[in-house]
């Protein structure tokens, strides 16, 4: 039990008047009831673009990546573009797990949950994109370095992909780690409250036999603490290794050291906004609104516009260089084909949703207001694609030599391969809604009874108590 | 029982310490996988069942996966002289339409597969053009007539033989006409002979698609010999081209591009090089490769030669021309008189007059008997357009009984097909001995399809005294009979054509050894070049003045026809690889179009810009001129006369001609008009205006400006004479990073390259942009065909392209062509960034590709600065285990097509990165032949596939550690000035260096010069 006194001034984390047994109830429940109509038309419209993204990559995987509209010069489109934004949207919740816990920031366990589950499932779905993106997909196992009788071959230990390889694995195992380590206390309250014999059983192989012994608890704090501190360098290595894909390489627009700071910082602006996106989805469709408050959505508001902040100053400074760096090349790229130029338009979708609207968030009445959030949430997300768009993009079509200079436009394989992935996800995450608890329950009850609404109104009479009795009580305390 | 002890040596016997030693290490090495650590291992029980495991489910998994058997039938008996895996090579001509190529033909396991020039060649010294190149395509060619035919229903040559016999016999007297394109072939030409005489009154016609029939006329006239003279390009320091495309199309361009290209080579301690003037309608290659370009209407061809004439002192009237032309022939006149008896003037009219007022400029300037050799004229056109008007008429009057197609395809390409067709409706006997089901071998009852040259016997004659010969590469593939065979065996000759043609020369060489000889080389040529001569010039140039004075005004719009480099005249149009080289000029594939200036785009609502950069549909014109139309999308084409359309000739054929050919464009043959004496290639009155349709057209490039960016480094001769250093002095900057720029500006290791290191050099003053080498290239290293849809998605695989950049003037650019291909990169950004090294560097400076390691990640294409990678977007080839995903626009994939092959290079299947591979097996080759010979390699004896069809020699590569190399001269002898690399600011350190174009013009003043390109990007 927390021994935390939590002044009232602070927002409670649980609205409502709430038990222990409440909770459980509140969050548990929808577990064990059939679920509403709304999550079946969810389910199978994301079933459908699953479908139809797998025929996506059924066509492409047999014809060839020709049926992209990819060229000689433009070797990289949508497929990469995607990848980047799904392993960015991905770091929020990895973010929210591992670094706010080691800063104790209470308001992380309403939400971390689901943030896990998303990223858990974002990197899914960007692990699709290297993969099938390849020339010759049956091949993919030749970029994992395994003793082999080909002489043996090795990988280029050299190659910023490589690196993504293993950055991207090792991100997944962790999170994944770290979420179902969490799940494991939840899983086990739900096979207690199991009055069907099947939930029973595989709840009871899901919760790995745990009994809430003192013993347990200990362990599965350390094991958190543990994987927090593994996962905490990750947040920021993945991206930085992403970026590298780019930085390390001699096209201009790419060739830029800015680029870790700048990717990490983007990606968490998106995994945020990604977030936001499902709890107000997650929160109205559960009526989860008394766990997940609009606290909690002022916070990552806050932080959506911190680093949507970073990001702006990220583009001015690489223009910044492009000018002060006096080379011709990228001086082009930046000023005439990327801030202008036949893809210019992308350029600027990109600036107005990331540098441009996120400014509202300055204002206490914006971050506080659901609909301004929840449409805010979106256009992050899509001045993000954007910037992934453009950073790929508009840096190859138009590079060194004007004889090869060329044009993009998707084609159909490649929209439905990521709405495909759109599929994949949220396939994902209706399953993970129905089938999981969406909010740590465990976590909330530890800080129930400090941060719950109705816990803090008892608080209001030390409150009114002098700091001289306070300070005597604590000192004399048994 | 004895215990008795055998030993294998003292040591055993003494069992000393190093003997025990030994026996204790069984194998001397360790072996890889065995190493101390893991046979050590606590666990190998557990490891090797793991291992079983996983290889198991491995191999099943691998053997599940079924991939395609190609089956290879060994020789039973081994023909002697075919040793598997080793090349030989035969000499043969290419010939076709009158153009003269001395050839080697390299023939794999009898297969013929790659084409060379013959070097013994004095004439042409080992040049090729993209069109002879890619004739080895042709023989493989699906649509071929395989078989005899009559009335369309396949017969045997007995029966075929048996019925024209009859129908000869049953003319009654009526002349029998054989109509042939130019042929080359003296003893052909006897044949021909042998064949009229046995039907008195019996006459040959010879028509070309592409008349040059004014030019001999004109000399007639001029010099009482119907004939083409020799032109001595490389005796011209002033050449003036009035619309002849003397390095793309005109005659025999491999031979002029070989001449020009002479006097074009320049290096700072001898800096000369000819001026070129270039007066035309639209942008040819050599309009492009000019140094003064002027533009035109068609129909003022006659007065900007008159206007010449004047100016170099003929007496005439020079008429009134724009101010700029006038200015233009003002200075070529200067020039060519400046260089009195080293200049030359080309036309390439086909009108009577304006030839001889051409000729008439060459007498004043000296060139007749300096540049112009009429002792030794050529055979290249013998076409006569009267004689061909006048068997028309005789056809469509009924007066011919006979006519015999020879090479020539008059329903397509005569300017009144429709008359011709007609006409031939009323000859009672029509035979063909077309290749294919062309428009005119449609209509002919009997058709005896002639061998592929590279299956057949054959001379011939380019000059007088100079010869060469074809003889066959491989047996012939098809039920097909030579021509010459059959005329002979019509004119009632029993002696097999093979056995006429060795009887012939027997004779002539004096001796079977002889002809041997001959046949071995490939050439007769003249001990001693016979001197160059003139003949006296008698042409009525008052009389052609006065005609040219009076002739038709043109309207406001005018059209002109042109012929593409790659396409010609349309008679090798069914070649996937000529369709699919991009046009040097519009970069254009598998189309024809209306090609019109940005001004008059404009009037269309069209212009040049992002917009037309980014969308390849195109708005279609329909053009009409002399009662015809056509509708065809338009193109804009910077340098073209505001005022002119201009279309190209070969396309519009019928779908039997074949699959590449066939329905592709559309036929501007309908746009030529006769004169009475000549057919002309343009119509003064036209007009043309927007369908509102829209029509795709494949470019391979789209962007025309090099943005002033210093990937392409030009001067001007003034400039270069007076600071040689000028055109490369940013290249100084680099010292700033040290003494050596490959060292001092990493901070990685410097591989050093201790044996062989290859280089390449290329000549941007001598790249004409002709494109042989990129159909070479595709010939050797079984580059694939992807077609028009894919070319319009960037997905071409070419391993060398041609840039074309256009500044200056939209409307009179100026041009350059650089060569592009893999610059095999000592620090190269696609090797590095590859995760699982399929790219990577050999220890002689080759970047390489190994195919089968190869994911397709596309990474290093996206890194490489000048995207010369080529992913294998589709399965071109048939090479994947996926059925049915075979993508093929052009029968590439035929058993028969894929014979073209070469079996030293891989296919590549898709989902592989590939690129030029400097010729590596090429370059083995001559290693291991030196090694075999227990010697050092010479300089030359390696040459990659664009370095040997080049006609100019613009690409010298070799051994760059080897310090007699012409390639280390180039770069530290006798280039330094002009040698450059492309990005070298970025450290790639490429293998292949460039060397500066030089225009011979006026220098301009530098602020001008700036302004120029900035003007340019602003266009572009």
């Amino acid at each position: 039990m927390h021994l935390k006194y939590e002044s009232t001034l602070r927002e409670p984390l649980v609205d409502g008047v709430k038990d222990y047994h409440q909770v459980t109830e509140d969050i548990i429940s929808p577990i064990e009831a059939k679920p509403g109509k709304l999550w079946y038309v969810g389910f199978f419209i994301s079933l459908a673009l699953l479908g139809f993204g797998a025929f996506s990559v059924f066509w492409q995987i047999y014809f060839g990546v020709g049926v992209w509209n990819l060229n000689k010069t433009i070797g990289w489109g949508w497929d990469i573009t995607n990848f980047v934004w799904w392993v960015g949207i991905g770091h929020a919740g990895t973010l929210i797990s591992a670094i706010l816990l080691l800063f104790r920031q209470g308001w992380r366990t309403g939400v971390n949950r689901a943030a896990e589950a998303m990223t858990i499932f974002a990197v899914m779905c960007a692990g699709q994109f290297p993969i099938i993106h390849m020339g010759r997909v049956w091949m993919a196992f030749f970029i994992l370095p395994y003793p082999n009788t080909r002489g043996p071959v090795w990988v280029n230990f050299n190659s910023p992909l490589l690196w993504d390889v293993f950055a991207i694995s090792t991100y997944f195992t962790v999170s994944l780690l770290f979420w179902y380590s969490g799940l494991i206390p939840d899983f086990a309250t739900i096979r207690d409250r199991a009055k069907t014999k099947l939930r029973k059983h595989l709840y009871g192989i899901a919760s790995f036999g745990w009994t809430g012994s003192t013993k347990h608890w200990q362990r599965h704090e350390s094991l958190s603490l543990v994987l927090a501190g593994l996962s905490t360098p990750l947040v920021l290595s993945v991206h930085t290794i992403v970026s590298f894909d780019f930085a390390t390489s001699v096209i201009p627009g790419w060739h830029t050291t800015i680029f870790p700071p700048y990717f990490v910082a983007g990606a968490i602006f998106s995994g945020f906004a990604m977030v936001n996106t499902l709890l107000i989805i997650t929160r109205k469709i559960l009526k989860l609104e008394e766990y997940i408050t609009i606290g909690h959505m002022e916070a990552m508001n806050k932080v959506i516009v911190l680093t949507g902040s970073v990001v702006g100053c990220a583009y001015l400074t690489e223009l910044f260089m492009a000018w002060y760096g006096a080379n011709p090349y990228e001086f082009d790229t930046f000023f005439k084909y990327r801030a202008a130029g036949p893809l210019g338009w992308s350029y600027w979708i990109m600036m107005t949703c990331n540098v441009i609207t996120p400014q509202v968030f300055w204002f206490r009445k914006m971050r506080r207001n659901v609909t301004v959030t929840f449409v805010m949430s979106i256009i992050v997300n899509i001045g993000m694609w954007f910037e992934r768009f453009v950073i790929i993009c508009t840096s190859l079509y138009r590079d060194y030599l004007p004889s090869s200079w060329s044009y993009y436009r998707p084609s159909w394989p490649e929209v439905g391969f990521y709405m495909g992935t759109f599929g994949l996800f949220f396939t994902c995450f209706f399953l993970f809604a129905k089938y999981f608890p969406v909010i740590a329950v465990a976590e909330i009850k530890s800080v129930l009874k400090t941060s719950g609404e109705n816990y803090k109104e008892k608080m209001e009479v030390y409150e009114e108590e002098s700091a001289e009795k306070f300070a005597h009580d604590v000192a004399h305390a048994h | 029982m004895e215990q008795k002890k055998y030993w294998k040596g003292l040591e055993e016997l003494h069992n000393t310490e190093a003997h025990q030693e030994i026996v204790k290490n069984e194998f001397s090495e360790e072996l890889p996988f065995e190493s101390e650590s893991l046979l050590n291992a606590t666990t190998p029980r557990r490891d090797f069942l793991k291992y079983l495991g996983f290889t198991t489910a491995a191999a099943t998994i691998a053997a599940s996966c079924e991939t395609p058997i190609k089956k290879a039938i060994p020789y039973v008996n081994k023909p002697e002289e075919i040793t598997p895996g080793v090349a030989n090579y035969y000499a043969s001509s290419y010939t076709i339409d009158g153009e003269f190529l001395p050839l080697l033909v390299k023939t794999r396991e009898g297969r013929p597969i790659k084409i060379e020039g013959n070097t013994l060649s004095t004439i042409t010294g080992g040049s090729t053009t993209a069109k002879a190149q890619g004739a080895v395509l042709s023989l493989y060619d699906t649509a071929r007539l395989r078989f005899p035919t009559i009335g369309g229903n396949e017969t045997t040559w007995t029966e075929l033989d048996k019925q024209v016999a009859g129908a000869l016999a049953g003319l009654g007297g009526a002349p029998v006409v054989v109509l042939s394109s130019t042929l080359l072939s003296p003893t052909t030409k006897k044949a021909i002979g042998e064949f009229l005489a046995k039907y008195p009154g019996s006459r040959h016609v010879v028509y070309d698609a592409v008349s040059y029939s004014g030019m001999l006329a004109a000399n007639e006239a001029s010099y009482g010999k119907r004939v083409i003279p020799g032109y001595r390009f490389e005796n011209a320091w002033t050449v003036v081209s009035l619309g002849a495309d003397f390095l793309g199309t005109w005659l025999n361009p491999a031979e002029f591009a070989k001449g020009f290209a002479a006097t074009r080579k320049i290096n700072a301690k001898n800096p000369e090089m000819s001026k070129h003037f270039a007066f035309e309608s639209t942008m040819s290659l050599t309009g492009a490769n000019s140094d003064y370009r002027y533009t035109h209407k068609p129909s003022e061809a006659g007065a900007v030669a008159l206007a010449l004439l004047a100016a170099v002192g003929g007496s005439v009237t020079a008429p009134t021309l724009d101010p700029k032309v006038a200015e233009g022939v003002k200075k070529a006149a200067a020039s060519l008189k400046a260089n009195a008896g080293k200049a030359l003037v080309v036309s390439g009219s086909n009108d009577v007059n304006v030839q001889l007022i051409v000729n008439a400029i060459n007498n004043a300037i000296g060139a007749n008997g300096t540049t112009i050799d009429l002792a030794n004229p050529s055979n290249y056109r013998q076409g006569n357009d009267v004689e061909m008007a006048k068997l028309v008429s005789d056809m469509n009057a009924g007066a011919i009984g006979g006519l015999v197609v020879y090479g020539a395809n008059p329903a397509y390409d005569y300017f009144d097909a429709a008359k011709f067709a007609e006409g031939l409706k009323k000859v009672k006997l029509s035979v063909s001995f077309n290749d294919r089901v062309d428009e005119t071998t449609e209509l002919c009852k009997y058709v005896a399809p002639d061998h592929h040259f590279l299956e057949s016997w054959n001379d011939a004659e380019a000059k007088p005294g100079y010869y060469s010969f074809t003889q066959p590469t491989i047996s012939p593939l098809f039920k097909t009979r030579a021509a010459q065979d059959s005329l002979l065996t019509w004119a009632g000759n029993t002696t097999p054509w093979v056995d006429y043609l060795r009887n012939e020369w027997v004779a002539k060489l004096g001796g079977i050894e002889a002809w041997d000889k001959a046949l071995q080389d490939g050439v007769i040529e003249p001990a001693t070049a016979p001197a160059i001569g003139g003949a006296a010039f008698t042409g009525d140039v008052a009389g052609a003045a006065a005609k040219i004075s009076s002739a038709k005004k043109g309207g406001k719009l005018e059209l002109v026809l042109y012929e593409k480099v790659a396409i010609g005249n349309g008679r090798l149009a069914n070649n996937p690889w000529l369709q699919e080289m991009p046009d040097p000029i519009t970069r254009s594939t598998w189309d024809n179009y209306a090609c019109i200036s940005n001004t008059l785009a404009k009037t269309y609502s069209v212009q040049l810009g992002d917009d037309y950069e980014i969308n390849l549909g195109r708005k279609v014109l329909k053009i009409k001129a002399n009662g015809k139309e056509v509708e065809l999308p338009l193109l804009i084409v910077p340098g073209i006369h505001p005022e002119v359309i201009a279309i190209a000739v070969g396309y519009g054929r019928s779908e039997k001609v074949g699959r590449a050919a066939g329905g592709i464009g559309k036929n501007a043959y309908i746009f030529s008009s006769f004169n009475g004496t000549t057919v002309d290639y343009f119509a003064p009155e036209v007009t043309a205006e927007a369908t509102g349709a829209k029509y795709d057209v494949a470019l391979t490039q789209t962007h025309n400006s090099y943005e002033g960016r210093p990937i392409v480094k030009e001067t001007t001769l003034e400039e270069f004479k007076k600071n040689p250093h000028e055109v490369n002095e940013d290249r100084a900057e680099l010292q700033k990073f040290g003494k050596d720029f490959r060292k001092d500006a990493t901070l990685y290791h410097n591989y050093e390259y201790p044996g062989i290191k290859w280089g390449m050099s290329i000549d941007l003053n001598t790249c004409f942009g002709c494109g042989a080498c990129t159909i070479a290239c595709q010939a050797e290293n079984n580059v694939s065909v992807v077609g028009k849809e894919e070319v319009g998605k960037a997905h071409e695989m070419h391993w060398i392209r041609i840039d074309r950049y256009f500044s200056g003037d939209e409307n009179n650019p100026e041009v350059v062509f650089q060569p592009m291909l893999c610059q095999h990169c000592d620090n190269a950004p696609c090797e590095n960034v590859c995760p699982v090294g399929a790219t990577n560097h050999s220890n002689e400076g080759i970047n390489q590709m190994a195919y089968n390691r190869c994911i397709g990640t596309r990474y290093c294409a996206n890194n490489c600065p000048y995207k010369v990678r080529r992913l294998n977007w589709r399965d071109w080839n048939g090479a994947d285990s996926f059925e049915n995903n075979l993508y093929d626009v052009a029968d590439m994939n035929d058993n028969l097509t894929r014979m073209v092959l070469n079996p030293d290079v891989v296919v590549r299947s898709r989902g592989v990165m590939e690129k030029c591979s400097f010729c590596v097996q090429r370059l083995q080759d001559a290693k291991l032949t030196a090694k075999k010979d227990g010697r050092p390699m010479k300089d030359g004896e390696a040459k990659t596939a664009c370095q040997q069809a080049c006609a100019a020699d613009a690409i010298v590569f070799g051994n760059v550690n080897d310090k007699s190399s012409a390639i280390y001269k180039i770069r530290n002898e006798e280039q330094t000035e002009r040698m450059y690399y492309v990005l070298e600011e970025t450290h790639t350190l490429p293998s292949i260096n460039y060397l500066a174009k030089i225009r011979n013009k006026d220098a301009e003043p530098k602020a001008e010069k700036e302004a120029a390109h900035k003007e340019e990007a602003h266009h572009a």
